[in-house]
């Protein structure tokens, strides 16, 4: 059922896609990051994917382009499911990568977002309060991330909790 | 996964590829590059229906594994000789009517192997039934648990259940046979590999076997103990926990163990190796196989640097008055500040200013101090350069692995002071002249007795400023007035230059003891603080540094410069070697 | 402000208070002002938890109020962030069962179910499992789905004061509990499921004494409906409060009680069955307004159809294997591991090296206590996750209180809160 999408959307974005796989059962579709918003759009748009199941990232260390940010939808009239993943780049000692937020296209992204910014370091341009959810403000790093030591220790922070 | 699980071989995981990374030659082997043969020296195989070109004389195993294709083994090893002793390798060859030993069996042309037919998988579990037979059941106790061929090809291969109803033959445990290994007869398979280890790597004939059938037995030679200076390779070529070194025995169990690649800091061949590590310390160091340095094996001297890991360690900042005092404990921040400012008051002075690069330290410090050192000549001051490291010890060389120069970044010091550069001899006379009225060393080794010692510490003592990044603790450090602590070799991110001025990476595995940084950092600190260098690349990260240095010490005319091949490599995610796959 | 008893002011329904919005003052009190103009007031801040006695997680609200209205409101969690997705990359796929169990630790065989199906998903072995674990699956699943409902509409009452269908309910819960607790080995951390089936097969006279314990909730739950549907009090404080239209929940990515409270007949059992779903009549049950009452009593008819699924399972569940007969999969027995080296070493390998995955990534979703509860499994062939990432369905719902609660009155928050159901160990991670 879903396959369909699929191949529509390959068929309306053919230069964005950079591959598509149904392993599993998911059909998913990687495509350019810069296109992003424009395919996300048309998907809501044209194909009925109204409901943003998933938001989340993997990192690949030492492979390029290091994450992947990882999108599950689903139409809530024909409950057929696309995953869509945009792969993005970072270099070892560069700046913290970007990917463009769909919070525009649905409201459900928010905290995702701030959950990937959080975890994984990768920003959402455009989000409109992209803060730490999870973990507290004074916190260093971004701990999903595969070169963060899963036994790193982070300093104890005081905190002044009368009223601000 | 396919319909069949139980006879299904285990899938290479992706992970294989991550580990084949670490496997592979680091930055500047340069023998790596795969020169193409010429056709006439390859021969067509095929391998399970699939053509294959490998190169004439290699066996069959080697071309199976060359081209993926999985064939259990346990005697086989690519870096010793193959005498078929196992029969766990047994393939068919078309034509042939019983099935040969692949790692005896020379490729031919026109050859057709079948490595995944009914017979051939019978055969291997046949092997491993036998194998098994008389194998205690020892895997709780045993050491190489979790790392074990016999496990692993047992697990991808076999999943029978025991049809034995008689006892095990016995066999001596724990004999004591050398002074790093502990012998388990009981467990040993009988592969030999162990033997041709000392005999083939070592030069010397210390293993053999004795009694015969079910009794045959592993034992030392008549009158002999395990004792060479490679005797610890045994214990890694060993496919079950038959040979236990005696230093990492009952510490860790292999699973609890992630494994990062480096380079031993032992002497200046510069060995590959993994670090094991596990709950923030190192546990023990083994050879990573580079064709082009160490092949697969290391020394027993080399296996122990890592117990300088956490002993003796200097593991926070001091400032005092210098000659051996108490000194008062003080944060990195405030001691560089400190030793900023007693440097630059000393060069302001129109003082000579000594600059010790340490063949211990690594390539992106020692650079980092070169471009200091070039400022501040730039800038009018005096600077004297010296090479220093630990002392040599020429009894030790072979003609094997083992170096003369205990240092493993000795090219890399070299290259970086400069040929200006003076040595250790010429800093005991300058120091002993008074000529230096600052001392700035990073890295606190000296190739001194301690009678040499004694006799340097007044002019020690007489120094204006005397700042020292020590990773130990030791007398010398406490006669300085600015002790900084330093981190070792297994908790930085850099690069050596081994004897054959080959660069090779160094990653970080453990956290740093204490206050303790990079040598590359608190020089960087204190080129800022001194505002002698500020905001250049190489102060940003080691890998900015790396690739600075590397650009920099490039010849113009577009020869190829000691550093042509270096490469940084690319970051590794954590591997724990129980996602590893076993290895044996 | 003075939580607890409400004052008879503060019973009224939301279209109520708008005819006394105007403050009522004695009669003489401030003759000489002007009494028709509203009380000067200006926005104050206050911090709702992170441990407050009237919230059921760990959560801090900080809240800017304007006399009784909330006006902003920044929802803050994390207090109970254990690293979930980070530890699961360091363990095998086994060990992630006991981590599972404390995400949504009122429900956690759906949690147990969810992990192990993602995995067999990418095993590729989903349809293999035997009929029987599957069977099993679904009757822990929905006696924990009744444990987690239970735990939610009890506090419901709670929350406005009515103390007793609290108690009655948690007494059903236990009940329950003690059931699984003589399957599993554990009243709350079960770790019962297995990749390729479950544990241990049911025990003897499991089907009796399910009956019997549906049957006594079935009481239980009238009762409390006696004293709570008609109580004057509650309906005031859940009718109309906290309402959202169906268009909003689903934008929001609402899922489960919630989303079909608004009238969304969204259930995963029903819109992409798993398991053996698809063999059990049941209804979905959906409310109208979206409001804190129809999130209750969505709920409560859930428990029923819960129960109708548990009685239809107990009838159908055949006899035979209760775990897949792989031994890559499934462990050897203890006689052959403790006195063999073939069963010692399968038992060893499976244990350390964990179940090998081939690589791949899979997305499996079921319906969990609080909705689609999603995991996202990334192999490398390994016998651990690359990535395992919770689709969390409270954390999202999580994300849309404050829109709930801005403009409602602060006692609102309370039961709209727990109406989310918010469970910190699903929500925090």
């Amino acid at each position: 059922m879903s396959k369909a999408d699929l191949d529509k959307l390959v068929a309306q974005f053919p230069s964005a896609i950079v591959s598509t796989h149904s392993n599993c059962g998911d059909d998913t579709a990687v495509i350019r990051s810069e296109t992003l918003l424009s395919v996300m759009r048309w998907l809501k748009g044209s194909l009925g994917f109204d409901f943003l199941v998933d938001l989340t990232a993997v990192d690949f260390l030492g492979r390029d382009p290091r994450f992947e940010v990882v999108y599950h939808l689903r139409s809530m009239q024909s409950g057929s499911r696309l995953r869509i993943k945009v792969p993005v780049a970072c270099s070892e000692d560069g700046p913290n990568p970007a990917v463009d937020s769909v919070i525009s296209i649905w409201p459900a992204a928010n905290w995702q977002e701030r959950e990937v910014w959080d975890m994984f370091g990768i920003k959402f341009t455009g989000h409109p309060d992209l803060r730490r959810v999870l973990m507290y403000e004074e916190f260093v790093g971004h701990p999903l991330r595969k070169d963060y030591p899963k036994e790193k220790r982070q300093p104890l922070i005081r905190r002044d909790y009368s009223m601000e | 996964m396919s319909q069949d699980l139980r006879n299904a071989p285990t899938t290479k995981p992706a992970i294989a590829e991550a580990l084949r990374d670490i496997a592979a030659p680091a930055a500047g082997a340069t023998a790596a590059t795969p020169v193409a043969p010429a056709p006439s020296d390859m021969v067509t195989i095929k391998v399970d229906g699939r053509e294959v070109q490998v190169k004439k004389g290699t066996n069959v195993l080697e071309a199976c594994l060359q081209n993926g294709v999985d064939v259990s083994y346990f005697c086989y090893h690519p870096g010793l000789s193959s005498p078929a002793v196992c029969r766990q390798c047994l393939v068919e060859v078309v034509g042939q009517p019983k099935l040969v030993p692949s790692c005896y069996t020379p490729v031919a042309d026109k050859m057709e192997v079948v490595t995944n037919s009914a017979r051939v998988v019978q055969a291997r579990q046949q092997m491993l039934e036998f194998t098994l037979v008389n194998h205690p059941v020892d895997c709780p106790i045993c050491d190489k648990a979790g790392e074990c061929t016999l496990q692993k090809l047992y697990d991808d291969w076999d999943h029978k259940g025991s049809r034995t109803e008689f006892d095990k033959v016995h066999k001596p445990k724990m004999a004591d046979i050398g002074p790093h290994i502990v012998l388990d007869a009981e467990r040993c398979i009988l592969c030999s590999r162990c033997i041709r280890v000392c005999d083939e790597v070592a030069g010397v004939h210390q293993l053999g076997m004795a009694w015969r059938g079910d009794r045959e037995q592993l034992t030392v030679a008549p009158g002999q103990r395990l004792d060479n200076p490679y005797s610890l390779n045994t214990v890694d070529v060993c496919p079950v926990g038959a040979l236990t070194s005696k230093d990492f025995r009952f510490t860790l169990r292999a699973w609890e163990l992630y494994t990062v690649p480096s380079v031993c800091p032992g002497c200046a061949t510069g060995c590959n190796v993994e670090i094991h590590h596990g709950q923030g310390e190192v546990w023990r160091l083994v050879p990573r196989e580079n064709l082009s340095v160490n092949k697969y094996w290391m020394c027993d001297d080399g296996r122990f640097t890592y117990k300088e890991i956490r002993s003796r360690r200097h593991s926070g900042a001091r400032i005092g008055s210098g000659r051996g005092l108490p000194a008062q404990a003080v944060s990195v921040d405030k001691a560089t500040s400190f030793a900023a400012e007693r440097l630059s008051g000393t060069v302001q002075k129109g003082g000579t200013i000594g600059l010790v690069f340490n063949a211990q330290a690594e390539n992106e410090a020692l650079f980092g101090l070169s471009q200091v050192a070039a400022k501040l000549e730039a800038a009018g001051a005096t600077v004297r350069r010296y090479v220093v490291g630990r002392k040599s010890h020429p009894e030790r060389a072979d003609k094997i692995l083992r170096h003369a120069d205990m240092n493993p970044n000795t090219r890399g010091a070299q290259v970086f002071a400069g040929a200006g550069a003076g040595d250790a001899d010429a800093l005991r006379s300058d120091l002993g002249k008074g000529a230096l009225k600052a001392l700035w060393m990073v890295g606190e080794d000296l190739p001194f007795d301690d009678a040499v010692l004694v006799e340097l510490a007044p002019s020690l003592d007489a120094l204006e400023t005397f700042v020292v990044q020590a990773v130990h603790d030791s007398p010398l450090v406490r006669r300085a007035h600015v002790q900084l602590p330093a981190c070792t070799w297994a908790e930085v991110d850099g690069s050596f230059t081994n004897a054959k001025s080959m660069v090779q990476r160094i990653r970080c595995s453990v956290s740093p003891a204490g206050d303790a940084r990079s040598h590359m950092e608190l020089v960087s600190m204190i080129a800022k603080k001194t505002r002698w260098v500020e905001g250049e690349a190489w102060q940003k990260s080691p890998r900015q540094a790396f690739l600075q240095l590397t650009a920099a010490v490039q010849p113009q005319d577009g020869s190829a410069g000691p550093f042509a091949s270096a490469d940084w490599g690319r970051e590794l995610p954590p591997v724990q070697l129980r996602f590893a796959n076993s290895r044996g | 402000m003075v939580f607890g008893m409400p004052t008879p002011d503060e019973i009224v329904s939301g279209a109520a208070r708008e005819l006394r919005s105007r403050p009522q003052f004695p009669p003489g009190f401030g003759e000489d002002a002007d009494d028709d103009a509203p009380l000067p007031t200006e926005p104050m801040t206050i911090n709702m938890g992170p441990s407050h006695p009237a919230m059921h997680g760990t959560v801090r609200i900080i809240l800017t109020v304007d006399g009784e209205t909330v006006k902003e409101a920044d929802v803050q969690v994390g207090y109970l962030h254990r690293c979930f997705e980070k530890e699961a990359e360091y363990a095998t796929y086994t060990q992630v069962f006991p981590y599972t169990d404390r995400l949504n630790y009122v429900s956690p065989l759906l949690n147990n179910v969810g992990f192990a199906m993602a995995a067999e998903k990418l095993l590729g072995i989903s349809d293999k499992i035997p009929e029987r674990a599957q069977y099993i699956r679904v009757l822990i699943g929905e006696i924990s789905r009744i444990t987690d409902h239970l735990t939610c509409v009890g506090a419901s009452g709670m929350e406005v004061g009515a103390f007793t269908p609290f108690l009655w309910m948690i007494k059903c819960r236990e009940w329950l509990w003690e059931l699984l607790e003589e399957l599993t080995g554990a009243r709350l951390t079960h770790s019962y499921v297995r990749i390729g089936g479950v544990a241990a097969d049911l025990t003897d006279n499991f089907a009796q004494r399910l009956r019997d314990v549906l049957a006594k909730c079935r009481e239980a739950m009238v009762d409390v409906e006696k004293l709570i549907v008609k109580n004057r009090i509650f309906r005031d404080r859940m009718d109309g409060v906290a309402v959202i239209s169906a268009e909003e929940a689903v934008a929001y990515g609402w899922t489960g009680p919630c989303l079909r409270s608004t009238g969304v007949p969204y259930d995963v059992r029903k819109d992409h069955p798993y398991l053996v779903y698809d063999r059990f009549d049941f209804d979905v049950p959906v409310g109208s307004t979206g409001d804190n009452y129809d999130r209750f009593a969505v709920r409560m008819e859930e428990m029923r159809q819960s129960m109708r699924i548990l009685e239809q399972a107990l009838d159908q569940i055949p006899a035979g294997p209760f775990k897949l007969d792989d031994p890559r999969i499934s462990l050897p027995p203890k006689s052959q591991v403790y006195n063999t080296i073939e069963g010692m070493i399968g038992h060893f390998k499976q244990i350390v090296d964990g179940v090998k995955i081939p690589p791949g990534e899979a997305y499996s979703y079921t319906e969990g206590g609080n909705g689609e509860l999603g995991f996202y499994l990334v192999s490398d062939g390994t016998g651990r996750p690359y990535r395992c990432h919770v689709r969390a369905p409270c954390f999202i719902l999580m994300q849309s209180v404050p829109k709930l609660i801005i403009g409602a009155g602060v006692a609102d928050i309370i039961p709209t809160f727990g109406m989310i159901n918010m469970i910190g160990g699903e929500c925090d991670r």
